[in-house]
Protein backbone atom coordinates (compact mmCIF):
# COMPACT_ATOMS: atom_id res chain seq x y z
CA UNK A 1 0.00 0.00 0.00
CA UNK A 2 2.43 2.26 0.45
CA UNK A 3 5.00 1.77 -1.93
CA UNK A 4 1.92 2.16 -3.83
CA UNK A 5 1.47 5.43 -2.56
CA UNK A 6 4.34 6.48 -3.31
CA UNK A 7 4.47 5.60 -6.74
CA UNK A 8 1.64 7.33 -7.04
CA UNK A 9 2.74 10.42 -5.34
CA UNK A 10 5.97 10.73 -7.45
CA UNK A 11 4.02 10.32 -10.66
CA UNK A 12 1.72 13.41 -9.84
CA UNK A 13 4.64 15.11 -8.27
CA UNK A 14 6.46 14.77 -11.35
CA UNK A 15 3.96 16.39 -13.61
CA UNK A 16 3.67 18.58 -10.85
CA UNK A 17 7.14 19.58 -10.94
CA UNK A 18 7.02 19.83 -14.76
CA UNK A 19 4.52 22.60 -14.69
CA UNK A 20 6.38 24.49 -12.05
CA UNK A 21 9.80 24.04 -13.64
CA UNK A 22 8.05 25.77 -17.23
CA UNK A 23 6.32 28.50 -14.80
CA UNK A 24 8.92 29.46 -12.87
CA UNK A 25 11.04 29.49 -15.98
CA UNK A 26 8.88 31.89 -17.32
CA UNK A 27 8.91 33.80 -13.99
CA UNK A 28 12.62 33.69 -13.75
CA UNK A 29 13.27 35.92 -17.16
CA UNK A 30 10.38 38.22 -16.81
CA UNK A 31 9.17 37.96 -13.09
CA UNK A 32 5.78 37.92 -13.56
CA UNK A 33 3.07 35.12 -13.16
CA UNK A 34 1.93 33.60 -16.24
CA UNK A 35 -1.44 32.19 -15.31
CA UNK A 36 -2.15 31.52 -19.32
CA UNK A 37 0.25 28.76 -18.54
CA UNK A 38 -2.50 26.25 -17.40
CA UNK A 39 -4.23 26.98 -20.98
CA UNK A 40 -1.28 25.82 -22.72
CA UNK A 41 -1.32 22.86 -20.64
CA UNK A 42 -4.81 22.22 -21.26
CA UNK A 43 -4.13 22.70 -24.97
CA UNK A 44 -1.54 20.57 -25.23
CA UNK A 45 -4.00 18.40 -23.54
CA UNK A 46 -6.04 18.62 -26.60
CA UNK A 47 -3.59 18.63 -29.33
CA UNK A 48 -2.38 15.36 -28.00
CA UNK A 49 -5.96 13.78 -27.54
CA UNK A 50 -6.87 14.88 -31.34
CA UNK A 51 -3.75 12.94 -32.57
CA UNK A 52 -4.08 10.03 -31.10
CA UNK A 53 -7.85 9.48 -31.11
CA UNK A 54 -8.87 11.33 -34.28
CA UNK A 55 -6.04 11.29 -36.36
CA UNK A 56 -5.14 7.68 -35.05
CA UNK A 57 -1.61 8.19 -35.17
CA UNK A 58 0.72 6.38 -32.21
CA UNK A 59 1.20 7.20 -28.84
CA UNK A 60 4.46 8.23 -29.04
CA UNK A 61 3.63 10.68 -31.99
CA UNK A 62 0.92 11.76 -30.34
CA UNK A 63 3.19 12.77 -27.10
CA UNK A 64 5.49 13.87 -29.35
CA UNK A 65 2.61 16.60 -30.98
CA UNK A 66 1.19 17.59 -28.19
CA UNK A 67 4.44 18.85 -26.94
CA UNK A 68 5.33 20.53 -30.13
CA UNK A 69 1.80 21.97 -30.56
CA UNK A 70 1.99 23.64 -26.82
CA UNK A 71 5.45 24.70 -27.43
CA UNK A 72 4.07 27.00 -30.40
CA UNK A 73 1.52 27.66 -28.91
CA UNK A 74 3.35 28.92 -25.74
CA UNK A 75 5.83 30.99 -27.73
CA UNK A 76 2.38 32.63 -29.68
CA UNK A 77 1.40 33.57 -26.15
CA UNK A 78 4.52 35.66 -25.71
CA UNK A 79 4.31 37.21 -29.21
CA UNK A 80 0.67 38.34 -28.93
CA UNK A 81 0.33 39.07 -25.06
CA UNK A 82 3.40 39.72 -23.67
CA UNK A 83 5.81 41.17 -26.18
CA UNK A 84 4.72 44.68 -26.63
CA UNK A 85 4.21 45.00 -22.89
CA UNK A 86 8.22 43.63 -22.55
CA UNK A 87 9.34 46.30 -25.46
CA UNK A 88 6.97 48.78 -23.06
CA UNK A 89 8.91 48.17 -19.74
CA UNK A 90 5.39 47.62 -18.46
CA UNK A 91 4.79 46.60 -14.90
CA UNK A 92 4.80 43.33 -13.80
CA UNK A 93 1.03 43.48 -12.99
CA UNK A 94 -0.06 44.05 -16.63
CA UNK A 95 1.24 41.21 -17.46
CA UNK A 96 -0.46 39.41 -14.91
CA UNK A 97 -3.54 40.74 -16.26
CA UNK A 98 -2.63 40.00 -19.68
CA UNK A 99 -2.04 36.28 -18.88
CA UNK A 100 -5.20 35.82 -16.94
CA UNK A 101 -7.05 37.53 -19.74
CA UNK A 102 -5.29 35.02 -22.19
CA UNK A 103 -5.92 31.99 -19.84
CA UNK A 104 -10.16 32.85 -19.52
CA UNK A 105 -9.57 33.73 -23.55
CA UNK A 106 -8.47 30.48 -24.45
CA UNK A 107 -10.57 28.41 -21.67
CA UNK A 108 -13.68 29.86 -23.60
CA UNK A 109 -12.79 29.49 -26.95
CA UNK A 110 -12.38 25.81 -26.31
CA UNK A 111 -15.80 26.15 -24.80
CA UNK A 112 -17.51 27.87 -27.94
CA UNK A 113 -15.08 25.56 -30.64
CA UNK A 114 -14.97 22.12 -29.27
CA UNK A 115 -17.60 22.02 -26.24
CA UNK A 116 -17.42 21.27 -22.71
CA UNK A 117 -17.29 17.74 -22.87
CA UNK A 118 -14.68 15.55 -20.85
CA UNK A 119 -12.41 13.20 -22.93
CA UNK A 120 -10.93 10.16 -21.84
CA UNK A 121 -8.08 8.11 -23.22
CA UNK A 122 -8.88 4.37 -23.49
CA UNK A 123 -8.25 2.21 -20.59
CA UNK A 124 -5.55 0.15 -22.35
CA UNK A 125 -3.30 3.21 -21.51
CA UNK A 126 -4.46 4.51 -18.37
CA UNK A 127 -5.56 0.65 -16.77
CA UNK A 128 -2.57 -1.00 -17.09
CA UNK A 129 -0.99 -2.32 -13.84
CA UNK A 130 2.16 -4.15 -13.24
CA UNK A 131 2.83 -6.13 -9.88
CA UNK A 132 6.18 -5.20 -8.32
CA UNK A 133 7.20 -6.64 -4.85
CA UNK A 134 3.22 -7.71 -4.00
CA UNK A 135 2.42 -4.34 -5.25
CA UNK A 136 0.35 -3.08 -7.63
CA UNK A 137 1.93 -0.06 -9.97
CA UNK A 138 0.40 1.97 -12.54
CA UNK A 139 2.08 1.41 -16.10
CA UNK A 140 1.01 5.22 -16.68
CA UNK A 141 2.50 6.34 -13.35
CA UNK A 142 5.76 4.30 -13.76
CA UNK A 143 6.14 6.09 -17.57
CA UNK A 144 5.07 10.00 -15.98
CA UNK A 145 7.78 9.68 -13.33
CA UNK A 146 10.34 8.54 -16.15
CA UNK A 147 9.48 11.06 -18.65
CA UNK A 148 9.03 13.73 -16.10
CA UNK A 149 12.20 13.32 -15.10
CA UNK A 150 14.29 13.09 -18.25
CA UNK A 151 12.60 16.00 -19.35
CA UNK A 152 13.79 17.91 -16.52
CA UNK A 153 17.06 16.36 -16.82
CA UNK A 154 17.26 17.27 -20.42
CA UNK A 155 16.19 21.12 -19.40
CA UNK A 156 18.64 20.93 -16.61
CA UNK A 157 21.58 19.97 -19.05
CA UNK A 158 20.20 22.41 -21.69
CA UNK A 159 20.42 25.37 -19.32
CA UNK A 160 23.98 24.59 -17.59
CA UNK A 161 25.94 23.47 -20.87
CA UNK A 162 24.28 25.40 -24.39
CA UNK A 163 24.67 29.13 -25.42
CA UNK A 164 21.11 29.37 -24.93
CA UNK A 165 20.81 27.87 -21.60
CA UNK A 166 23.83 30.19 -20.23
CA UNK A 167 21.95 32.92 -21.79
CA UNK A 168 18.86 32.22 -19.93
CA UNK A 169 20.56 32.16 -16.50
CA UNK A 170 22.31 35.39 -17.33
CA UNK A 171 19.80 37.09 -18.29
CA UNK A 172 17.31 35.68 -15.18
CA UNK A 173 20.01 37.68 -13.41
CA UNK A 174 20.13 40.67 -15.34
CA UNK A 175 18.50 40.97 -18.80
CA UNK A 176 19.57 44.25 -19.83
CA UNK A 177 23.25 43.53 -18.86
CA UNK A 178 22.94 40.29 -20.48
CA UNK A 179 21.42 42.23 -24.05
CA UNK A 180 24.42 44.80 -23.30
CA UNK A 181 26.85 41.40 -23.99
CA UNK A 182 24.60 41.15 -27.50
CA UNK A 183 22.02 38.58 -26.33
CA UNK A 184 19.18 39.19 -28.62
CA UNK A 185 16.33 39.11 -25.90
CA UNK A 186 13.56 39.00 -27.86
CA UNK A 187 14.83 35.71 -29.34
CA UNK A 188 15.93 34.87 -26.30
CA UNK A 189 12.52 35.11 -24.56
CA UNK A 190 10.83 33.26 -27.47
CA UNK A 191 13.51 30.26 -26.45
CA UNK A 192 11.98 30.45 -22.39
CA UNK A 193 8.59 30.20 -23.77
CA UNK A 194 9.21 27.35 -26.23
CA UNK A 195 10.96 25.68 -23.66
CA UNK A 196 8.09 26.09 -21.25
CA UNK A 197 5.36 24.97 -23.73
CA UNK A 198 7.23 21.61 -24.16
CA UNK A 199 7.00 20.97 -20.66
CA UNK A 200 3.19 22.00 -20.91
CA UNK A 201 2.34 19.81 -23.63
CA UNK A 202 3.81 17.39 -21.91
CA UNK A 203 2.64 17.39 -18.32
CA UNK A 204 -1.22 18.57 -19.93
CA UNK A 205 -0.35 14.98 -22.09
CA UNK A 206 0.10 12.80 -18.78
CA UNK A 207 -2.40 14.74 -16.43
CA UNK A 208 -5.45 14.10 -19.82
CA UNK A 209 -4.35 10.44 -18.94
CA UNK A 210 -4.16 10.42 -15.49
CA UNK A 211 -7.76 12.15 -15.08
CA UNK A 212 -9.37 13.74 -18.33
CA UNK A 213 -9.60 16.42 -21.12
CA UNK A 214 -11.61 19.16 -20.75
CA UNK A 215 -11.55 22.74 -21.34
CA UNK A 216 -10.87 23.77 -17.13
CA UNK A 217 -7.96 21.38 -16.66
CA UNK A 218 -5.42 24.01 -16.79
CA UNK A 219 -6.04 25.41 -13.52
CA UNK A 220 -4.38 22.43 -11.75
CA UNK A 221 -1.42 25.05 -12.46
CA UNK A 222 -2.60 26.32 -9.37
CA UNK A 223 -0.65 23.36 -7.88
CA UNK A 224 2.34 24.16 -9.98
CA UNK A 225 2.29 27.30 -8.30
CA UNK A 226 1.90 25.74 -4.73
CA UNK A 227 4.75 23.54 -5.92
CA UNK A 228 6.89 26.80 -6.88
CA UNK A 229 6.55 28.67 -3.52
CA UNK A 230 7.31 25.18 -0.93
CA UNK A 231 11.15 25.53 -3.62
CA UNK A 232 11.12 29.17 -3.53
CA UNK A 233 9.35 31.25 -6.42
CA UNK A 234 11.83 31.44 -9.53
CA UNK A 235 14.10 28.40 -8.52
CA UNK A 236 14.27 25.62 -10.91
CA UNK A 237 15.89 22.85 -8.16
CA UNK A 238 13.31 24.01 -6.39
CA UNK A 239 10.08 23.65 -8.52
CA UNK A 240 11.59 20.22 -8.97
CA UNK A 241 11.47 19.23 -5.14
CA UNK A 242 8.18 21.26 -4.68
CA UNK A 243 6.48 19.44 -7.32
CA UNK A 244 7.48 15.94 -5.27
CA UNK A 245 6.83 17.27 -1.94
CA UNK A 246 3.37 18.48 -3.03
CA UNK A 247 2.51 15.42 -4.97
CA UNK A 248 3.25 12.74 -2.13
CA UNK A 249 2.20 14.46 0.46
CA UNK A 250 -1.16 15.01 -1.53
CA UNK A 251 -1.48 11.50 -1.80
CA UNK A 252 -0.44 10.27 1.09
CA UNK A 253 -3.48 12.69 2.40
CA UNK A 254 -5.85 10.84 -0.06
CA UNK A 255 -5.12 7.79 0.67
CA UNK A 256 -4.71 7.86 4.59
CA UNK A 257 -7.01 10.99 5.75
CA UNK A 258 -9.48 11.41 2.79
CA UNK A 259 -9.46 12.67 -0.74
CA UNK A 260 -11.65 14.94 0.34
CA UNK A 261 -9.50 17.05 1.95
CA UNK A 262 -6.37 16.68 -0.52
CA UNK A 263 -7.04 20.32 -1.55
CA UNK A 264 -7.79 22.08 1.51
CA UNK A 265 -4.20 20.50 2.58
CA UNK A 266 -2.41 21.92 -0.77
CA UNK A 267 -4.06 24.92 -0.66
CA UNK A 268 -3.79 25.35 3.25
CA UNK A 269 -0.33 24.51 3.24
CA UNK A 270 0.26 27.40 0.50
CA UNK A 271 -0.92 30.42 3.04
CA UNK A 272 1.19 28.40 5.89
CA UNK A 273 4.44 28.44 3.97
CA UNK A 274 3.98 31.99 2.55
CA UNK A 275 3.41 32.98 6.10
CA UNK A 276 6.90 31.15 7.83
CA UNK A 277 8.86 30.47 5.04
CA UNK A 278 8.41 33.24 2.48
CA UNK A 279 11.79 31.96 0.33
CA UNK A 280 10.71 28.54 0.00
CA UNK A 281 13.31 25.77 0.26
CA UNK A 282 15.72 27.23 -2.30
CA UNK A 283 14.82 30.72 -2.84
CA UNK A 284 17.06 33.23 -2.13
CA UNK A 285 16.25 36.75 -3.94
CA UNK A 286 13.01 37.67 -2.22
CA UNK A 287 13.81 41.35 -1.71
CA UNK A 288 14.73 41.10 -6.09
CA UNK A 289 12.26 39.38 -7.11
CA UNK A 290 8.97 38.69 -5.64
CA UNK B 1 39.00 59.17 -38.88
CA UNK B 2 36.50 58.99 -36.17
CA UNK B 3 35.46 55.92 -35.22
CA UNK B 4 32.82 57.15 -33.31
CA UNK B 5 31.24 60.35 -33.90
CA UNK B 6 28.30 62.11 -31.83
CA UNK B 7 26.27 64.76 -33.10
CA UNK B 8 24.25 67.44 -31.40
CA UNK B 9 23.28 64.51 -29.02
CA UNK B 10 20.41 65.65 -26.38
CA UNK B 11 18.45 63.38 -23.92
CA UNK B 12 15.79 64.34 -21.61
CA UNK B 13 14.15 62.25 -18.86
CA UNK B 14 10.91 64.42 -18.44
CA UNK B 15 11.73 68.31 -17.42
CA UNK B 16 15.54 66.90 -16.79
CA UNK B 17 18.07 67.51 -19.26
CA UNK B 18 20.73 64.96 -19.10
CA UNK B 19 22.88 66.07 -21.76
CA UNK B 20 22.15 68.52 -24.04
CA UNK B 21 23.98 69.53 -27.64
CA UNK B 22 26.93 66.85 -27.28
CA UNK B 23 29.25 66.61 -29.72
CA UNK B 24 32.63 64.47 -30.48
CA UNK B 25 34.32 62.45 -32.27
CA UNK B 26 36.86 59.59 -31.55
CA UNK B 27 40.03 58.44 -33.52
CA UNK B 28 40.00 55.42 -34.42
CA UNK B 29 42.91 53.66 -32.21
CA UNK B 30 42.70 56.87 -29.74
CA UNK B 31 42.09 56.26 -25.17
CA UNK B 32 39.53 59.70 -24.72
CA UNK B 33 38.56 60.57 -21.37
CA UNK B 34 34.95 61.44 -20.32
CA UNK B 35 35.51 63.69 -17.49
CA UNK B 36 33.08 65.96 -14.98
CA UNK B 37 31.42 66.17 -11.73
CA UNK B 38 28.98 63.77 -10.54
CA UNK B 39 25.63 64.08 -12.40
CA UNK B 40 27.32 65.56 -15.35
CA UNK B 41 26.06 63.27 -17.76
CA UNK B 42 28.77 61.13 -18.34
CA UNK B 43 27.33 57.56 -17.81
CA UNK B 44 23.92 58.64 -19.96
CA UNK B 45 26.54 59.52 -22.59
CA UNK B 46 27.57 55.69 -21.99
CA UNK B 47 24.15 54.32 -22.20
CA UNK B 48 23.06 56.32 -25.29
CA UNK B 49 26.16 55.23 -27.37
CA UNK B 50 25.17 51.58 -26.15
CA UNK B 51 21.51 51.85 -26.68
CA UNK B 52 19.93 51.55 -22.94
CA UNK B 53 19.01 54.97 -23.96
CA UNK B 54 16.99 56.42 -26.87
CA UNK B 55 18.11 60.25 -27.88
CA UNK B 56 15.83 62.87 -27.92
CA UNK B 57 17.55 64.46 -30.57
CA UNK B 58 20.53 64.13 -32.39
CA UNK B 59 22.84 61.20 -34.35
CA UNK B 60 25.49 58.90 -33.58
CA UNK B 61 27.64 57.59 -35.89
CA UNK B 62 29.82 54.60 -35.49
CA UNK B 63 32.75 53.85 -38.42
CA UNK B 64 30.49 56.05 -40.42
CA UNK B 65 27.25 54.45 -40.49
CA UNK B 66 24.44 55.80 -38.48
CA UNK B 67 23.40 53.51 -35.42
CA UNK B 68 21.09 56.06 -33.59
CA UNK B 69 18.19 53.41 -33.47
CA UNK B 70 20.04 50.29 -32.93
CA UNK B 71 19.27 47.87 -30.21
CA UNK B 72 22.15 47.06 -27.51
CA UNK B 73 22.70 43.62 -29.48
CA UNK B 74 22.74 44.99 -32.35
CA UNK B 75 25.62 47.64 -31.47
CA UNK B 76 27.31 44.59 -29.85
CA UNK B 77 27.93 42.81 -32.61
CA UNK B 78 29.04 46.25 -34.38
CA UNK B 79 31.69 46.26 -32.40
CA UNK B 80 30.82 48.32 -29.21
CA UNK B 81 31.55 47.00 -25.42
CA UNK B 82 31.08 48.37 -22.40
CA UNK B 83 31.54 48.08 -18.61
CA UNK B 84 29.85 49.54 -15.97
CA UNK B 85 30.40 51.94 -12.84
CA UNK B 86 28.60 49.39 -10.44
CA UNK B 87 29.96 46.36 -11.52
CA UNK B 88 26.81 44.36 -13.02
CA UNK B 89 28.72 40.76 -13.39
CA UNK B 90 26.32 37.57 -13.66
CA UNK B 91 26.78 37.05 -10.05
CA UNK B 92 25.13 33.60 -9.96
CA UNK B 93 27.00 32.15 -12.98
CA UNK B 94 30.61 30.56 -12.27
CA UNK B 95 34.18 33.38 -13.84
CA UNK B 96 34.44 31.21 -17.08
CA UNK B 97 30.37 31.45 -17.79
CA UNK B 98 30.62 34.92 -17.53
CA UNK B 99 32.82 35.40 -20.44
CA UNK B 100 31.27 32.50 -22.16
CA UNK B 101 28.25 34.26 -22.91
CA UNK B 102 30.65 37.14 -24.39
CA UNK B 103 32.15 34.52 -26.46
CA UNK B 104 29.51 32.68 -27.62
CA UNK B 105 27.83 35.94 -29.55
CA UNK B 106 30.92 35.29 -31.46
CA UNK B 107 30.34 32.12 -32.52
CA UNK B 108 26.96 31.26 -33.79
CA UNK B 109 25.60 27.70 -34.31
CA UNK B 110 21.81 26.44 -34.75
CA UNK B 111 20.21 25.14 -32.03
CA UNK B 112 19.58 22.08 -34.07
CA UNK B 113 23.00 21.18 -34.53
CA UNK B 114 23.68 21.43 -31.15
CA UNK B 115 20.81 18.95 -29.92
CA UNK B 116 22.21 16.45 -31.88
CA UNK B 117 25.35 17.44 -31.13
CA UNK B 118 27.60 17.31 -34.28
CA UNK B 119 31.00 16.97 -33.91
CA UNK B 120 31.36 21.00 -35.45
CA UNK B 121 29.46 21.91 -32.41
CA UNK B 122 31.91 20.03 -30.34
CA UNK B 123 34.95 21.96 -32.10
CA UNK B 124 33.33 25.22 -32.02
CA UNK B 125 32.27 24.28 -27.72
CA UNK B 126 35.77 23.90 -27.34
CA UNK B 127 36.49 26.77 -29.18
CA UNK B 128 34.74 29.20 -26.85
CA UNK B 129 36.20 27.12 -24.19
CA UNK B 130 39.83 28.21 -25.46
CA UNK B 131 38.59 31.35 -26.16
CA UNK B 132 37.01 32.26 -22.72
CA UNK B 133 40.32 30.90 -21.22
CA UNK B 134 42.33 33.00 -22.63
CA UNK B 135 40.65 36.13 -22.17
CA UNK B 136 40.63 35.09 -18.57
CA UNK B 137 44.34 34.75 -18.91
CA UNK B 138 44.56 38.16 -20.06
CA UNK B 139 43.51 39.86 -16.79
CA UNK B 140 44.73 37.48 -14.77
CA UNK B 141 41.97 35.71 -13.94
CA UNK B 142 42.83 32.21 -14.80
CA UNK B 143 43.06 30.47 -11.77
CA UNK B 144 39.63 31.72 -10.71
CA UNK B 145 37.51 30.25 -13.53
CA UNK B 146 35.45 27.93 -11.97
CA UNK B 147 34.44 30.24 -8.72
CA UNK B 148 31.30 31.72 -8.85
CA UNK B 149 31.46 35.05 -10.16
CA UNK B 150 30.05 37.07 -6.43
CA UNK B 151 32.77 35.21 -4.62
CA UNK B 152 35.44 36.94 -6.26
CA UNK B 153 36.85 40.47 -4.55
CA UNK B 154 36.24 43.51 -5.83
CA UNK B 155 39.30 44.17 -7.83
CA UNK B 156 38.87 41.17 -10.10
CA UNK B 157 35.20 41.56 -10.12
CA UNK B 158 36.31 44.72 -12.23
CA UNK B 159 38.76 42.49 -14.20
CA UNK B 160 35.89 40.02 -14.41
CA UNK B 161 34.15 42.60 -16.80
CA UNK B 162 36.64 43.52 -18.71
CA UNK B 163 37.88 40.21 -19.63
CA UNK B 164 34.11 40.05 -20.52
CA UNK B 165 33.69 42.95 -22.17
CA UNK B 166 37.00 42.22 -24.44
CA UNK B 167 35.71 38.45 -25.04
CA UNK B 168 32.77 40.72 -27.59
CA UNK B 169 35.58 41.46 -29.81
CA UNK B 170 34.79 45.28 -29.57
CA UNK B 171 36.29 47.98 -31.98
CA UNK B 172 35.24 50.60 -28.70
CA UNK B 173 35.81 49.54 -25.48
CA UNK B 174 33.57 52.07 -23.26
CA UNK B 175 34.88 51.73 -19.60
CA UNK B 176 32.57 53.75 -16.89
CA UNK B 177 34.81 54.47 -13.72
CA UNK B 178 37.08 50.96 -13.62
CA UNK B 179 39.36 52.56 -11.10
CA UNK B 180 36.28 53.45 -8.58
CA UNK B 181 36.94 52.46 -4.86
CA UNK B 182 40.82 51.76 -6.01
CA UNK B 183 43.36 53.17 -4.26
CA UNK B 184 46.66 54.78 -6.04
CA UNK B 185 48.66 51.91 -6.35
CA UNK B 186 45.60 49.53 -7.86
CA UNK B 187 44.34 52.55 -9.83
CA UNK B 188 48.12 52.76 -11.02
CA UNK B 189 48.41 49.28 -11.98
CA UNK B 190 44.77 49.12 -13.52
CA UNK B 191 45.98 52.30 -16.01
CA UNK B 192 48.94 49.70 -16.95
CA UNK B 193 46.51 47.04 -17.61
CA UNK B 194 44.28 49.56 -19.65
CA UNK B 195 47.30 50.68 -21.93
CA UNK B 196 48.21 47.13 -22.02
CA UNK B 197 44.43 45.51 -23.54
CA UNK B 198 43.92 48.97 -25.59
CA UNK B 199 47.22 47.83 -27.42
CA UNK B 200 46.94 44.20 -27.41
CA UNK B 201 43.05 43.89 -28.74
CA UNK B 202 43.47 47.06 -31.16
CA UNK B 203 40.98 48.94 -29.48
CA UNK B 204 39.40 52.70 -29.09
CA UNK B 205 38.46 53.52 -25.38
CA UNK B 206 36.44 55.52 -23.89
CA UNK B 207 37.08 56.03 -20.67
CA UNK B 208 34.89 57.97 -17.60
CA UNK B 209 37.09 58.01 -14.88
CA UNK B 210 37.42 60.61 -11.40
CA UNK B 211 40.77 59.33 -10.49
CA UNK B 212 42.62 62.15 -12.44
CA UNK B 213 45.73 60.52 -12.55
CA UNK B 214 44.61 57.63 -14.23
CA UNK B 215 43.05 59.77 -16.75
CA UNK B 216 45.97 62.29 -17.14
CA UNK B 217 48.39 59.24 -17.75
CA UNK B 218 45.96 57.29 -20.49
CA UNK B 219 44.08 59.88 -21.83
CA UNK B 220 45.43 61.70 -25.39
CA UNK B 221 42.03 63.64 -25.50
CA UNK B 222 39.58 64.71 -22.88
CA UNK B 223 35.86 65.55 -23.09
CA UNK B 224 34.78 67.87 -20.24
CA UNK B 225 31.07 67.55 -19.17
CA UNK B 226 28.93 69.91 -16.58
CA UNK B 227 24.96 69.93 -16.17
CA UNK B 228 25.05 67.99 -18.92
CA UNK B 229 26.86 70.53 -21.30
CA UNK B 230 30.27 70.78 -22.56
CA UNK B 231 32.58 72.53 -20.85
CA UNK B 232 35.98 72.37 -22.29
CA UNK B 233 37.99 69.69 -24.70
CA UNK B 234 41.17 69.40 -25.94
CA UNK B 235 44.43 67.61 -24.42
CA UNK B 236 45.22 66.51 -20.81
CA UNK B 237 47.81 70.23 -20.73
CA UNK B 238 44.63 72.41 -21.88
CA UNK B 239 41.79 70.53 -19.92
CA UNK B 240 44.22 70.97 -16.82
CA UNK B 241 44.98 74.83 -17.34
CA UNK B 242 41.41 75.28 -18.23
CA UNK B 243 39.83 77.97 -15.70
CA UNK B 244 36.13 76.41 -16.18
CA UNK B 245 37.51 73.02 -15.86
CA UNK B 246 39.27 74.21 -12.35
CA UNK B 247 36.70 75.90 -11.28
CA UNK B 248 34.07 73.40 -11.50
CA UNK B 249 35.38 70.23 -11.00
CA UNK B 250 39.28 69.78 -10.30
CA UNK B 251 39.12 72.53 -7.78
CA UNK B 252 41.34 75.61 -8.01
CA UNK B 253 44.41 73.93 -5.82
CA UNK B 254 44.43 71.15 -8.16
CA UNK B 255 47.35 72.67 -10.42
CA UNK B 256 49.64 74.07 -7.03
CA UNK B 257 48.83 70.54 -5.56
CA UNK B 258 51.65 69.14 -7.62
CA UNK B 259 50.08 68.09 -10.97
Amino acid sequence: MLIQTLVTGLAIGGIYALMAVGYSLVFSILNFSNFAYGSIIMLGAYVGYYLLMKAGLPLAVSVAGSVMGAAFLCYLNERMAYSTLRKRNAASLYFMISAMGTAIFLENLVYATIGSRFYAFPEIITQQNITFWGASIGVLDVFAIVFSFTAIYMLHYFLQHSRVGIAIRAASYDMQVCQLNGVNITRLVGWVFLLAGALAGLSGMFLGMKYMVYPTMGWITNKAYIAAVIGGLGSLPGAVVGGLILGVLETLVSTYVSSVIRDVFSFSLLVVLLLVLPTGLFGKYLEEKV
Amino acid sequence: MDILRLEAVTKRFGGIVACKDISFGIPEGRIMGLIGPNGAGKTTIFNLITGVYSLTAGRIYFRGADITRLRPDELVALGIARTFQNIRLFRNLTVLDNVRIAVDRNLPYSFGAALARLPSVLSKERAVYRQATEYLAALGLSGRAGDRADSLPYGLQRKLEIARALALKPKLLLLDEPAAGMNPEESAELARLIRRIHGEFGLTTLLIEHHMDVVMELCEQIYVLNFGVKLAEGDAETVQGNPDVLRAYLGEGYKRAGN
